[in-house]
């Protein structure tokens, strides 16, 4: 026994030391988009100059990490949360991205390069990004998102360092701030200004209203959200009788009593709620459960979720009468061009509709756009695909999303517009919707447009 | 006595810190290869001189500082603590307190390195003292609860003192590892930036590892030392028997609290440099689970054994990276689809959200856990299989296989 536990605790030690060893190389397997795995060869960029089809016009391509000729591939990273708190949502986007690439692969890929993904597991601890962005840089050519606003911070001193591209998932105001983006393009409504637009939309549905509540999340998500929604408080002569702003804490359910009580105790008409969904419907419910019953609801895009909705969710009903869902992109019912393009990628792949995918479908091509000027350029650097995404004049989402611009003034360029829902549980129960109906496509609030950005709403020191 | 290495005439080479010539070897190559690590030379060993890599072994080195602090409080005093992410975290603000930039948005006094890391290091043994008459009160299960209860009380501090901390989910950078005289602009040493040093090119990521590996071998030093003065020894009869240790004159109390200052002492220079290495920390890092991780590292490598602390911080921090690594390779050996060794990887590898396996390889929504929940289940297996099949931990496995190959061909 004594003898066996020996060899048994030695084998599970070397067989770790072996799996070690095994891919000593620095990890240089990468898998296709469609999960299909094809080896690329660090040695592939000397033999660059031996015959290849298409040498002659490939040769003009310049190419340093994660673009190989040779191979015919392009690798692009994503720093992804798929073990903590937005685990659920990261792994939907995460989806979006592999059926995006997939179908772009399938049609001839970027002038010929296959795109393969190296997708890295951030647990969204702050270490863990700067440790796996640090293992991904020398094998992508650009980080096609990397979760989270404090780890997307860190991360950024070494981006612009480097010269690599990366594509924020996160919606913090200060991505859209020259101090800050140098190497990141931003997408879709910053959150202060997605709180001025949905109270300014809230009081052209309570037009009476005089009063409003406002609660959040800590964090830049909270912070900056809040700073916006005091903003438009200010400009439509809203008084905020209960600022709740920091304290609602997920994991304490104390905060959750608290804040729900300050909500309902206060009386207010409208209610701006900045968090994740499962502290949202607690909040909500217990508001509801003291009597709370007249307001107008909102929340930033994170705060919602369809299950708040679902077919045994209490709070279904009382959700579809005074709640509006604010959304950086259009739901997966909308009548256009770019989410008919995602229903049917996504029902291609058999997978189950859900709105999410259309985050990684729009990151994705932010970054085929920049990839495909990069080329045209003749330069598939990671500079070259950094400076071909910042001059990139127009990127389209066919009604997916509002188009993006990366050149220009930051007040001109930063994004205003954004779409609106109501909770639709029916639709949700019968399976005819994802449990919204869009109400208000590409909407901008008058507060929003005229808000002059020069610089982040909040800043993250 | 020639030709018996192993026979000790003296109380001195007895006690010495290298008593074997083999000892003296063993160390003299290993400090060799680690040194040449950055420049790529050891061949087998190149890729441990890439960034990354480069990063993952001076987090090793953090976290074997901090771990060598807890060995000398749990493995050799005793006392279970699940309190060390605290005095880290009370290390990394007194650190950026100090050294945090004068005039931002958050406290800061600019003072230079040598100020700001000692003090961490100082400040988190003050604290350690201080919360140690509760501690020393209680033993066992209790004391455990006690340090779990610090680790709450200061995630719940650090959370809301955001002028300090930066606030929740948000932090605030931490002062680099550049050495200044005082407050000048350019910094004396910089082991930030790439640049040359005595001819060789070294980059930021290199010039950390050195500064960071030499930190760790003089805390090892400091912490081997301690096991062979009559305080390590005072601490050891407290942990085999404390009513014994009390009779024969142990001051049992005085010495809890020297063992729980110098473990916090320890703790707090490995915060003070984690946040400094990583540059950003949020106040939710200072959790629980690093306490955890800490106490693998102690029981995975070898409670009371700083040879063991040092293969368990090595272990610990490496193992995320091994098993991404080889869940890559299993994903690469199951893709090409024929074999009987490619078939056993499928059984484990999830390729697409329609494939069946234990480990999510691709990136999108399916069954199978995630890398970083694989490593979870990991720590959980190994410690609980270590403390059943070897309680004295990797050190316990590298015994026997040193006596093993001692008298071989012999089996003893």
């Amino acid at each position: 026994m004594r003898k066996k536990s020996k060899w048994l605790a030695l084998l599970l030690v070397l067989g770790l030391v072996l799996a070690a060893c095994g891919d000593g190389e620095g990890g240089d397997t990468t898998t296709t988009a469609a999960g299909a795995e094809e080896p690329t060869t660090t040695a592939g960029e000397e033999e660059m100059t031996t015959t290849t089809a298409g040498e002659e016009e490939m040769a003009e391509i310049a190419t340093d990490v994660g673009v190989d000729l040779e191979a015919q591939t392009i690798t692009i990273g994503l720093l992804s949360d798929l073990s903590g708190p937005f685990a659920p949502l990261v792994q939907v986007i995460n989806s979006g991205h592999e059926i995006y690439w997939a179908n772009v692969n399938a049609n001839g890929g970027i002038n010929g390069l296959q795109v393969n993904l190296e997708v890295r597991d951030t647990g969204y601890v702050v270490d863990t990004h700067v440790q796996l962005y640090e293992e991904l840089k020398s094998q992508v050519v650009a980080f096609g998102h990397s979760t989270g606003s404090p780890h997307t911070v860190a991360i950024n001193p070494q981006l612009q360092a480097d010269g690599i591209l990366a594509i924020p998932l996160t919606w913090y105001s200060g991505w859209s701030d020259p101090a800050i983006n140098a190497n990141l393009v931003p997408h879709g409504v910053p959150y202060c200004i997605e709180a001025m637009n949905m109270i300014e939309y809230l009081t052209l549905e309570a037009p009476d209203a005089t009063t409003i509540a406002i609660a959040s999340s800590p964090g830049d998500y909270g912070e900056d959200s809040n700073a916006g929604a005091r903003l438009a408080a200010e400009e439509l002569g809203l008084e905020i009788v209960y600022d709740g702003t920091g304290l609602v804490n997920a994991a304490d359910e104390a905060t959750l009593a608290e804040v729900a009580s300050g909500i309902a105790g206060s009386g207010a008409e409208l209610v701006w709620v900045t968090t994740s969904p499962t502290p949202f419907g607690s909040i909500y419910g217990q508001a509801l459960a003291a009597g709370f019953t007249g307001a107008l609801w909102s929340g930033a895009g994170p705060t919602w979720n369809p299950a708040l909705v679902g077919p045994d969710s209490p709070i279904n009903e009382a959700l579809a009468s005074n709640f509006y869902v604010s959304a950086y992109y259009a739901p997966w019912g909308a009548d256009s061009a770019g989410n008919q393009e995602v229903r049917e990628l996504v029902e291609a792949a058999g997978a189950p509709p859900l709105d999410y995918y259309a985050e990684g479908v729009i990151e994705a091509k932010i970054m085929e756009q920049a990839l495909r000027a990069a080329y045209d350029a003749g330069d598939m650097t990671q500079a070259g695909v950094l400076a071909a995404a910042k001059s990139l004049e127009s990127v389209t989402f066919e009604g997916l999303a509002p188009d993006e611009t990366y050149v220009g003034e930051p007040n001109d360029r930063v994004q205003r517009a954004q779409f609106i829902s109501r909770p639709d549980p029916a639709g949700l129960a019968d399976g005819t919707s994802t449990g919204v109906t869009l109400v208000e496509s590409m909407y901008t609030s008058p507060i929003a447009e005229a808000y002059e950005f020069t610089e982040t709403c909040f800043s993250l020191g | 006595m020639r030709g018996r290495p192993l026979l000790h005439t003296s109380y001195e080479s007895d006690q010495a810190l290298l008593n074997t010539t083999a000892k003296r070897v063993m160390l003299g190559i290993f400090i060799l290869i680690l040194v040449s690590i950055p420049f790529q030379v050891v061949p087998g060993l190149e890729f441990l001189g890439e960034e990354d890599w480069l990063r993952l072994l001076s987090t090793t080195a953090i976290f074997a500082i901090g771990a060598l602090g807890l060995n000398i409080l749990t493995g050799l005093a005793g006392q279970v603590s699940l309190g060390h992410s605290f005095f880290m975290g009370i290390g990394a603000y007194t650190a950026v307190w100090l050294g945090g930039p004068v005039g931002g948005p958050f406290i800061g006094l600019g003072l230079p390195i040598w100020i700001w890391l000692p003090a961490a290091g100082i400040v988190a043994a003050l604290v350690g003292v201080a919360v140690g008459p509760t501690a020393v009160r209680v033993r066992g299960l209790y004391l455990a609860i006690v340090t779990l209860g610090l680790v709450f009380i200061g995630e719940y501090l650090f959370r809301n003192w955001n002028s300090l901390t930066g606030g929740a989910q948000v932090g605030r950078d931490f002062p680099r590892l550049q050495v200044r005289l005082w407050d000048e602009e350019a910094p004396l040493i910089d082991f930030t930036t790439s640049g040359s040093w005595f001819g060789l090119d070294l980059s930021g990521t290199a010039k950390s590892f050195f500064f960071l590996v030499l930190l760790a071998v003089g805390f090892t030093l400091l912490a081997k030392n301690l096991q062979r003065t009559r305080v390590g020894r005072a601490f050891m009869s407290i942990r085999d028997r404390d009513i014994a240790a009390e009779i024969m004159g142990v001051n049992e109390f005085a010495y809890k609290l020297l063992a729980f200052g110098i473990s916090s002492f320890y703790a707090g220079i490995a915060g003070a440099l984690l946040a400094s290495f990583v540059s950003r920390v949020i106040p939710e890092r200072w959790d629980l689970f690093l306490s955890v991780q800490f106490i693998a590292i102690i029981l995975i490598g070898g409670a009371g054994t700083v040879t063991g602390t040092l293969l368990g911080s090595a272990f610990v921090v490496l193992l995320p990276r091994v098993v991404q690594n080889f869940t890559l390779w299993l994903q690469g050996v199951a893709a090409q689809g024929e074999g009987i060794l490619s078939s056993i990887a499928n059984v484990f590898v999830a390729t697409s959200s329609n494939d069946f396996g234990l480990i999510n390889t691709f990136a999108g929504v399916g069954p199978g856990l995630s890398v970083a929940q694989l490593n979870l289940v990991l720590y959980g297996l190994l410690i609980i299989g270590f403390l059943i099949f070897e309680p004295l931990g990797l050190y316990g496995i590298w015994l026997r296989v040193r006596n093993y190959w001692k008298g071989w061909p012999f089996t003893y």
